[in-house]
């Protein structure tokens, strides 16, 4: 049993963090408007009646972005494509689809409709991807909302309330109730609202009475915001009982519900109408007869003056001389490919690991969430499944593709499983929210990123100490971003601080492209 | 010559391996091996998967048809092998006779020394492993014994390690394992192992 916190020592903590002289400390941030507003494409030379050889290696997003561009300036450009698909890690999965894993391929056996998809990959666009956002709009590829946070879907967690799942408004609003309450507690203790001047202090205590709902006391007695037990629209609701504070601290899984909207995810988001793979589609279209698909790279040798990149194409061995590479080959298939490569080029390649995200989904074989007032959004469960999310495209058709699990962090647990083993535990996982899970899904797809053919791995892990980037890695990351001989580039979001965004993959390939650019302006000057 | 034929048998078994499904479904087959063990099987070090190529035939079947029955890559301490395993687990015999033929057909390129041990003492250790592997490091069918010269040199200090760990060779149906793991214990430990495999570095191989 640990020993009970005092308010006075509670007091002396929230004192001994910082407390109000931090939160007085000038915002120097404050005030500047935000940079992604910039330019969201490269001002690359148009080539004229020159001539400039462009290989991509990797039809990704990164892959594909580049060849557009360089397409648009009078390159020529080839896109060797190892895979039978384009899109790498933005992969839609729909009908008949192929998930080449290897040691579990899978086709999908989704019902045959434009709703019936499952985005196995990349999932939501934020609002601030500027540069993604730039090429859907130049596409003309349809986007729509998606829900991420929904405050009606479930958090399960064995720990809370025997392990019954409660709605996520239901663990938010007490959570929040109980930490104004706390908050209000402090600022009206003598030895911390010392800093404040008195209007302060009064808007403050607004601010706080109004996030936690709090009554003529400042106290947490429940509040409407969770909903009613009963009523609300033709006799006055009634108020749910109130979860005690200490049954909310059983799970640890507050700290991600209320940062559900913050960060990455804070942002409104978006999805393309149809699947993720839309943006990729459109620049496949736009690339007809550039991209060379099952086309796969033996070796890649810098010249001076270009570089040659050999492939090997339905068993027939193939050499592109090209001027310019853009590589967005994961490193760490790179490095077992021919190469001529500096040695701390090949340092670096070897030091990036390999993500090891895990993504399952079902087909359901009616949209059951909808029943339980659900429309889309997440529930968060405390075991290896992680997160159910329900569709926000398809409501109120018969059925859906909900995702099954999503373990974005060490992914191997499910994939080291059979597919068999995978499905279960997911089964297992998701009847604890919904009872009858087992028989209300069907057609299940599992995919673990660190075994898919031709990537062997999810977003690559640049830094691997809590405490952030070294001065190491810095130098390594800076290596593998700068082009070797002026002539070869590595592209794609392992190319960026900021790993598993499309809006990373795009802007590596631009940056890579100004560098190019400036080389070729003077070349042609 | 022997390129040739090989290269024809390649051909018939992939065409016999590929499952070209009603409704236009991508075919596939399961020659996977590059992905990961890189351009023409020469090994890859960023996904720790060992060369292939000049791999002894009936050795390179022997290890896919343990992988694929288990008695390799399912100690919980393997990692390298758990991810090998489930790729193997799915071969039907006609998949693994075109992957032995397809890495017949590689041209082998020598492995690049990655580590440095105290060569000597390594030599010593070495007489041991002779006895099987050969002088140089070429390999004894008779024996059962692969080719130690040309791997890669971090593949053979993992082996060794997982050999003396009982991650390898541990499984009842593994004889050759056994007695493996029996001569591996005889490196001593960690030193040892890395000694043996930078004199093995030494032995060179031309093929």
């Amino acid at each position: 049993m640990s020993k009970p916190v005092t308010r006075r020592e509670f007091l002396n903590l929230l004192g001994a963090a910082g407390g109000s002289a931090a939160a007085l400390r000038v915002g120097v941030a404050l005030g500047m408007l935000p940079v992604s507003t910039a330019a969201a494409t490269p001002d690359l030379l148009d080539l004229g009646r020159a001539n400039r050889r462009v290989v991509v290696l990797g039809g990704g997003m990164a892959g594909l972005a580049a060849a557009y561009e360089l397409g648009k300036h009078g390159y020529d450009c080839t896109v060797l494509e190892a895979s039978h698909r384009c899109g790498g890690r933005v992969f839609t999965v729909r009908h008949g689809d192929l998930i080449d894993e290897i040691g579990n391929r899978q086709y999908c056996d989704f019902d045959d409709e434009p709703h019936m998809y499952f985005n196995a990959g990349a999932a939501r666009i934020p609002s601030t991807h500027r540069h993604l956002l730039h090429y859907t709009k130049e596409l003309g590829v349809e986007l729509e909302v998606f829900i991420n946070e929904n405050k009606m879907a479930w958090v399960q967690d064995d720990a809370l309330m025997g392990g019954k799942p409660i709605r996520n408004i239901d663990y938010t609003t007490h959570t929040k109730g109980f930490m104004a309450e706390i908050m209000g507690k402090a600022l009206s203790s003598a030895e911390l609202d010392e800093p404040f001047t008195e209007q302060e202090a009064e808007t403050l205590m607004g601010m706080i009475r109004a996030f936690g709902d709090l009554d003529m006391d400042d106290l947490y007695t429940g509040s409407f915001r969770a909903g009613y037990a009963k009523g609300g629209f033709l006799e006055h609701g009634v108020q749910k009982d109130i979860i005690a504070f200490r049954d909310l601290l059983k799970t640890n899984m507050g700290r991600n519900l209320l940062t559900a909207n913050e960060g990455d995810t804070g942002p409104i988001l978006m999805q393309p109408v149809g699947g993720m793979d839309m943006t990729i589609k459109a620049f496949e279209k736009r690339l007809e007869g550039k991209i060379r698909y099952h086309a796969m790279v033996r070796g890649v040798r810098v010249r001076n003056d270009g570089v040659d990149v050999e492939y090997e194409q339905d068993g027939v061995r193939h050499t592109i001389n090209a001027d310019y590479c853009f590589n967005s080959i994961p490193t760490h298939l790179m490095v077992g490919m021919e190469h001529n490569f500096p040695a701390d080029y090949v340092r670096a390649m070897k030091y990036v690991r390999r993500g090891e995200a895990y993504k399952a989904a079902f087909q359901a074989k009616s949209r059951f969430w909808e029943d339980e007032d659900i429309y889309g959004g997440i529930s968060w469960m405390n075991n290896p499944s992680q997160q159910i999310w329900y569709p926000t495209n398809g409501i109120h058709k018969p059925k859906g593709v909900i995702l099954a699990a999503y373990d974005y962090g060490g992914g191997m647990f499910h994939t080291k499983m059979t597919h068999e083993e995978r499905i279960e535990a997911h089964l297992k996982d998701g009847e604890k929210i919904h009872p009858n899970y087992r028989n209300l899904v069907e057609k299940p797809i599992t995919i673990g990123w660190h075994r898919m053919n031709h990537m062997l791995g999810c977003s690559a892990r640049w830094n691997r100490s809590r405490g952030g980037w070294t001065h190491d890695e810095e130098i390594m990351y800076e290596t593998l971003q700068a082009p070797v001989n002026g002539r070869h580039y590595f592209i794609g979001d392992q190319i960026s601080v900021h790993s598993a965004w499309q809006e990373s993959a795009i802007m590596s390939a631009h940056w890579a492209l100004a560098d190019m650019d400036k080389r070729v302006r003077a070349e042609l000057a | 010559m022997r390129s040739i034929v090989l290269s024809v048998l390649c051909l018939v078994g992939f065409a016999s391996t590929s499952v070209l499904a009603a409704d236009a479904r991508e075919p596939v087959n399961d020659r996977y091996c590059t992905t990961c063990h890189g351009t023409d099987g020469r090994g890859n070090e960023g996904v720790q998967a060992p060369r292939l190529a000049g791999m002894e035939d009936w050795y390179l079947r022997h290890q896919l048809e343990n992988f694929r029955a288990g008695v390799r890559g399912t100690h919980p301490q393997d990692e390298e092998g758990l991810a090998m395993q489930p790729m193997a687990a799915k071969l039907s015999d006609a998949s693994i006779d075109d992957i032995v033929g397809w890495v017949g057909s590689w041209t082998y390129v020598p492995a690049e020394p990655t580590l440095t041990g105290d060569v000597n003492a390594g030599q010593r250790l070495y007489q041991t492993c002779a006895t099987c592997h050969g002088q140089n490091g070429e390999g004894n069918a008779t024996f059962n014994a692969p080719a130690l010269a040309g791997q890669n040199d971090w593949y053979l200090v993992t082996q060794l390690q997982n050999f003396m760990a009982g991650y390898r060779g541990a499984h009842p149906q593994d004889a050759r394992g056994a007695q493996m793991r029996t001569m591996a214990k005889s490196l001593g430990n960690e030193q040892g192992i890395i000694n043996v495999v930078a004199f093995i570095n030494t032995l060179g191989r031309s093929k």
